[in-house]
């Protein structure tokens, strides 16, 4: 088979593997095979976004620099306001100039693409009880008869001896997958970017795409993969919810609407902290309480920056 | 076969990138750079494209990098470049 992706193959398999003998210590000796090697597919998410958070934060400080560069950004809006490519044009080269570039970048969604397509063939060897790195002999067999609320982990909707179980299970994943797409994609859309990047005409082509054109495409696409991938898949993305609704309400994008939401809130807050001076005493006796844990928050956060 | 490549891409500009949030890091975007580099240099061009992707990385601060004509080694500024920071 591919040469090329072997080592992947093997380290696919490997974390699978791990996961699985990680979790017999933890269920106990007889454990039900199914549960751990669909918990196995899920550590395998896990371990590579942990992987991935360090490039994430990078990007979320280059984010935060942007609050520097407001001004400047502002006059760009305005010098080319008829012009949107010249106004993207300028804006990327104000961000090379501050050496500050808030963009995700496009290789990471490449590079996790062979990773995909290693567990997709990984998974399909167990079907075809074809050995790939390390996923071989009694795991093989065990690992056949592993099970994700009765769909068979190596079974797609469309294989001939996929009963109505698996069916059911890979259109319930099908629809997951399109729906965490769908919301992720809008609150990020909608909270998470600053204003000037969503034109209306783009909102509303992004929405129609999402709403109709992506369930299309993981359908079709959908039906050909094993359930284990689409287990994969659907992880995949509830992490990527899950840290983007974080960042949105922790640590949002300068000039985003999420950005405003926090700072009105902050200054809600010190206000409230502010007034009850004049009020009982015991309030006040209350508030430094409160005050205390954001203010050593912050330096704790600055300091992680400097290393 | 350049056509086709052309075509591919047309399509995921229109149905698949608005979906996501910008992330390109260069102004034109990957996609429209590789549109571009095909259509001007064929075979050479798709590996300039692929270079292209390897650059747009976590490490790299992007900037403005258009593909130049063969000739005379002017920006091909293409009239459909793609919106601010998609792939």
């Amino acid at each position: 088979m591919g040469s090329i992706l072997d080592p992947l193959y093997y380290a696919v398999s490997w974390v699978m593997v791990t996961f699985h003998t990680l979790l017999g210590y933890v269920f106990g000796e007889d454990s039900n095979e199914s549960i751990k090697w669909s918990l196995s597919i899920i550590g395998l998410v896990i371990v590579i976004r942990i992987i991935l958070i360090p490039l994430f934060v990078k990007q979320i400080k280059s984010q935060r620099a942007l609050t520097a560069l407001q001004p400047h950004m502002k006059e760009i809006q305005k010098k080319y306001k008829d012009d949107r490519q010249k106004q993207s044009e300028e804006m990327m080269k104000l961000y090379k100039e501050h050496k500050t570039n808030p963009l995700a970048s496009c290789f990471p969604i490449l590079a996790q693409a062979p990773i995909f397509f290693a567990l997709f063939t990984v998974l399909n060897g167990i079907a075809r009880d074809v050995p790939h790195g390390v996923l071989k002999g009694d795991l093989l067999i065990s690992a056949q008869d592993a099970r994700f609320f009765g769909a068979n982990l190596s079974n797609t909707f469309l294989s001939s001896d996929s009963n109505t179980q698996t069916k059911l299970v890979t259109v319930l994943l099908i629809i997951f997958m399109s729906a965490t797409t769908f919301i992720t994609q809008r609150q990020l859309m909608v909270k998470g970017m600053p204003k000037m990047d969503s034109s209306n005409n783009m909102m509303l082509q992004q929405q129609k795409i999402m709403l109709y054109v992506f369930p299309v495409i993981f359908a079709v696409t959908g039906v050909n993969f094993p359930v284990g991938v689409l287990i994969y898949w659907s992880t995949t993305n509830l992490w990527t919810f899950g840290q983007q609704f974080y960042v949105i309400k922790r640590n949002p994008t300068p000039g985003s609407p999420a950005y405003e939401e926090l700072a009105k809130k902050r200054e809600l807050k010190d206000k409230n902290s502010g007034l009850p001076t004049t009020d009982e005493p015991g309030t006040t006796m209350v508030d430094p309480a409160i005050e205390q844990p954001r203010q050593r928050q912050q330096p704790s956060k600055k300091k992680k920056k400097k290393k | 076969m350049r056509k086709i490549f052309a075509l591919l891409i047309k399509f995921y500009q229109s149905w698949i990138s608005p979906a996501f949030a910008p992330r390109c890091k260069y102004y034109p975007s990957c996609s429209t750079y590789a549109s571009d580099a095909v259509s001007e240099y064929g075979a050479k061009g798709l590996a300039m494209a692929l270079w292209r992707l390897v650059r747009c990385n976590p490490w790299s601060h992007g900037g403005v990098d258009y593909v130049l004509t063969k000739g005379t080694k002017t920006p091909i500024k293409t009239a459909t470049t793609s919106m601010n920071g998609r792939i």
